[in-house]
């Protein structure tokens, strides 16, 4: 691999790439605003400028100039190389690069922060970016100094409505494209431009339009300030106080990684940000996805219900235990989730094979809007999944949802043992309501108000689960929050009921589910967090 | 009840031979703070002692892993509550060596005086304590009440007369205030003439010589192996004093002799306190004769030091300066670093850990006060019971020193 010099370091890169992506990978942080991996480039900023060294033997461009001296009280003639943007200066072998090392860059670096916070105004206490701003970071990082202007801050339009999930404050923009640059490459829909420019430059929405795509809150995401805030989380939380957990978003079968930052204190998820996966999602989600955080705290089930009467979780199981004893196994069927992990649906597989159970059903979410970004028609996180473990487990793929009724219809099943929440074919749920359900369900919804016993399962945040992406690949989202009420994830409900109808199966604990479902579903590739996501964590 | 019999010839009565165990502490009037003595007498004379330290545990080392390296100051100030200045400085030395910052001169003698100070608080407090808990108890309030002067100026520093959480990583949290020298020069003269009176007052005294002359000798060599340090050390002969040896802030700049005993008995270790106060004096003097009126007392950093309050509301630098040192605490660079200070018992050493984060990974501490108790049973073992009070006493042991 060729290789350029940075400083002192020896950086590889590919033939094509940029001196501040090369640097990137290698783990070297070039100090930027405007540029961004997934984007092309405006060098706009200026805050990536580096010291190109001239070749050996040959004498350094260098431009006249014109520097303040303190000593004599006036400006005297100077000489000092011309800077170049690092994101944009392509990568050659050989080049000798400055950086941190560079006594000009470092001087250009902070004569552009000190720029950039002329205007700024004394937003920190009540700004949401605060803890997570990159002009508090580059302040104290490449500057460091006091405020030198005197006269009152240029005073510009605040709180600006952009549309039904951004908010926009132009006396915090400092203009660096990324959000216009987004809608253009990403979404494909010019809704944002640039007017003006110098300290009256701003961002501003296309005459007649609002910001409605699909993917708005990505804006607020790649905003390395305040400028963009999201309606959404604006005033809810401060970052400091958020811990992050590595999440698979649910909101489609498309399985984008994703953060889930949550505050521990109070056990409540604030919200999502996108975890950069090349393979899945590359550094983007949709705002479905974005909000889709939301469910897990709202029309939940945190008790156990029979017929709709609140109970122990316990009582509950033995309920279900005596209502499914005097059923025949042949009339006993199951019904999986596409919405729930491997893990849930794996432990009721194995109930029903040790129960010797054959009938076997699976839905999920009905299908939504797609398109050729991200979001998937299939809302189901966990179908390819599904299907694979129970083609495994018991031979056979599972029936619709629309089979089950027919069955109940006919009078072949008579009791159905039910995972999830919602269900894709409204007739046939109320052929339900013939036959006793036992129901695992994470939220409220017309499945739990039929089901006979109702068990509260907790949500994909309150436990690590797997996920099957529409691709077939295999992600773990990993355990934010302490399950919520009575909740508890469906694997333990499972086993509870299991030991109430007097039967074992092959696990006990978090660690055997583990054992039993990678020997059943070996992963295509294991942990399933391809190269990149290294680097997520700096795009804040 | 039954009669005693009166013939029975007195030697015949039969005196337990086994030795008698007796259990002082770890909460009791004679123990300072919480230590527990359990001691195996042979009548009057203590053959084996099992001296017990670790009953404080605040856990001081843990806490400070939670916090920002800032919010470490107010946990070494209860560390050596008599002289919390010197563990103030020591941390927020320690800190600055970390950063490779040091502070400008004036600070240096502001701390040095204000350290000084301390020292003679903590000395006060030790002879003090330990003439009264030999019967002598007016020498006692009269240094008591030389101590509460000290504790005034440390009041009019710094707000508090205890735990003052004054020192900052790269200053003070307050510049000296206006009459702070004319302060000084008024209490020391005051604070050596008390001492003069209680050198009379105790060292003619007969009863008080005798309980501390050769009782609890301990030899240069032990005393070194056990690890003491401070005024211990010196009283038994080694010269051993960090501001001397290692010199830090501005000590050596300043004049000032370290006086060492001769007979490593109470009676050195109570008399070497004495001198050392003198010495503190001195420094005092010397310093506040150079102590700047005008200048800066925190170092010009932006990454340690809180701007200015106003112009924290006006400006956003001062605003994200503020909020970066406040919501994510001072940033100490990766690595480990040992810094030790003369503190009012002998070294105070701070080992500490960073991450590179705003929290401290590790903190440790070498408190003088753990060691030298530790010596406690080599000094007692062999003395008569009566002599553990003086002993335990010439030791100074602070309890917040020895949090373990």
């Amino acid at each position: 691999m060729p290789t350029f010099l940075l400083d002192d370091r020896e950086i590889e890169f590919n033939p094509g790439d940029t001196v501040i992506a090369a640097a990137e990978r290698s783990g070297v942080d070039i100090p930027h605003y405007c540029w961004h991996p997934g984007l092309s480039t405006a060098a706009n900023c200026r805050m990536c400028l580096v010291e190109v060294m001239p070749p050996e033997g040959r004498p350094a461009l260098l431009l006249d100039v014109l520097k303040y001296d303190d000593e004599k009280g006036d400006y005297v003639l100077a000489r000092k190389p011309k800077l170049q943007p690092a994101c944009q200066l392509a990568a050659a072998p050989g080049l000798r690069i400055k950086s941190q090392t560079s006594e000009h860059a470092v001087e250009a670096r902070a004569a552009v922060q000190e720029f950039l916070l002329l205007n700024h105004p004394v937003d920190c206490p009540i700004c949401d970016q605060a803890g997570e701003c990159r002009l508090q970071d580059y302040w104290l990082e490449h500057s460091g100094k006091k405020k030198r202007m005197k006269d009152e801050i240029l005073h510009r339009p605040k709180a600006v409505d952009f549309g039904p999930t951004i908010v926009y404050d132009a006396e915090r923009c400092i203009v660096c494209t990324r959000c216009v640059r987004f809608c253009d490459e990403v979404v494909g829909d010019h809704v944002l431009d640039k007017r003006e420019r110098g300290n009256l430059g701003e961002i501003v929405l296309a005459p007649g339009r609002q910001l409605d795509h699909a993917y708005t809150l990505m804006t607020e995401h790649v905003c390395p300030v305040g400028a963009l805030t999201s309606k959404d989380f604006r005033f809810k939380a401060r970052v400091w106080f958020l811990r992050s957990e590595r999440s698979v978003c649910q909101g489609c079968a498309t399985g984008c990684n994703s953060y889930t930052d949550y505050d521990p204190r109070n056990e409540t998820v604030y919200r999502y940000r996108p975890r950069e996966n090349q393979a899945v999602n590359k550094y983007w989600m949709c705002d479905d996805g974005m909000l889709d955080y939301r469910r897990i705290h709202e029309h939940r089930i945190l008790n156990a219900k029979l017929s709709g009467k609140k109970s122990g979780v316990d009582d509950a199981l033995g309920e279900a235990a005596s209502k499914l004893a005097p059923v025949a196994k042949e009339k006993l069927a199951i019904l999986l989730s596409f919405t729930h992990s491997s893990e849930d649906n794996l432990a009721l597989l194995e109930l029903a094979r040790a129960l010797g159970i054959s009938q076997t059903y699976a839905t999920g979410r009905p299908n939504g809007t797609g398109d050729n970004i991200l979001r998937s028609v299939d809302k189901n996180s966990n179908r390819a999944g599904v299907l694979q473990l129970a083609e495994a487990t018991l031979g056979a793929a599972p029936l619709d949802f629309q089979s089950l009724g027919r069955a109940i219809e006919s009078g072949t099943v008579g009791a159905v043992l039910a995972l999830g929440s919602e269900v894709d074919d409204a007739p046939a749920l109320d052929l339900l309501r013939r036959v006793p359900v036992i129901a695992f369900s994470t939220f409220e919804g017309e499945l739990a108000q039929r089901a006979t016993v109702l068990l509260p399962a907790s949500s994909w945040a309150e436990a690590d689960g797997t996920f099957v992406n529409a691709a077939g690949l295999s992600q773990v989202s990993k355990k934010a929050i302490e399950p919520q009420g009575d909740s508890a994830p469906a694997w333990r409900l499972v086993l509870g009921l299991a030991s109430k109808l007097g039967v074992t199966l092959p696990f006990a604990k978090a660690k055997d589910l583990e054992k039993v479902l990678s020997a059943r579903a070996p992963r295509s590739s294991a942990g399933s967090v391809p190269a990149g996501q290294a680097t997520a964590e700096a795009q804040a | 009840m039954e009669p005693l019999d009166l013939e029975l010839e007195a030697t015949e009565i039969e005196l337990p031979v086994e030795p008698m165990l007796v259990n002082v502490g770890p909460s009791h009037p004679a123990m300072h703070g919480t230590v527990r003595c359990v001691m195996e007498l042979s009548g009057e004379s203590i053959e084996h002692v099992d001296v017990q330290v670790g009953f404080l545990h605040r856990g001081f080392e843990k806490m400070c892993e939670r916090g920002t390296w800032s919010q470490v100051f107010p946990y070494v100030d209860r560390c050596n509550y008599v002289s919390p200045m010197l563990n103030n400085v020591g941390f927020a030395m320690a800190c600055e060596k970390m950063l490779g910052i040091e502070v400008p001169v004036r600070c240096q003698y502001y701390r040095m005086i204000l350290g000084e100070l301390a020292r003679m608080s903590d000395h006060l407090t030790c002879a003090g304590a330990m003439a009264m808990e030999l019967g002598a108890f007016t020498p006692f309030l009269w240094m008591v009440k030389a101590r509460d002067l000290i504790w005034d100026i440390m009041e009019e520093e710094t707000g508090a007369r205890l735990t003052h959480s004054f020192g900052r990583v790269g200053g003070m949290a307050k510049p000296p205030t206006d009459g702070f020298k004319e302060h000084v020069r008024a209490v020391v003269p005051q604070v050596l003439s008390i001492l003069s009176e209680c050198e009379r007052l105790l060292l003619g005294n007969r009863i008080f010589l005798d309980r501390l002359e050769g009782v609890g000798l301990i030899s240069a060599e032990d005393a070194i192996s056990l690890g003491w340090t401070g005024p211990c050390l010196r009283a038994a002969g080694v010269p051993y004093d960090v501001r001397k040896a290692h010199p830090y802030l501005k000590y050596g700049e300043v004049e000032f002799d370290v006086p060492v005993g001769t007979n490593s008995d109470c009676l050195d270790r109570f008399l070497i306190r004495f001198d050392e106060m003198k010495q503190s004096a001195r420094i005092i003097e010397q310093s506040v004769e150079r102590l700047a009126d005008q200048g800066p007392i925190n170092v010009d950093d932006p990454r340690v030091i809180l701007p200015e309050k106003h112009e924290v509301y006006s400006t956003i630098e001062a605003t994200i300066q503020h909020f970066k040192i406040v919501m994510e605490g001072l940033k100490l660079p990766a690595g480990e670093v040992y810094s030790y200070t003369e503190g009012g018992n002998g070294e105070l050493g701070f080992y500490l850990v960073s991450d590179g984060s705003g929290t401290p990974y590790r903190v440790r501490i070498r408190p003088p006060c753990f060691l030298v108790t530790a010596g406690l049973e080599r000094i007692i073992t062999g003395q008569m019971i009566a002599d553990v009070v003086p002993c335990f006493g010439s030791l100074n042991m602070i309890g917040g020193e020895c949090d373990r």
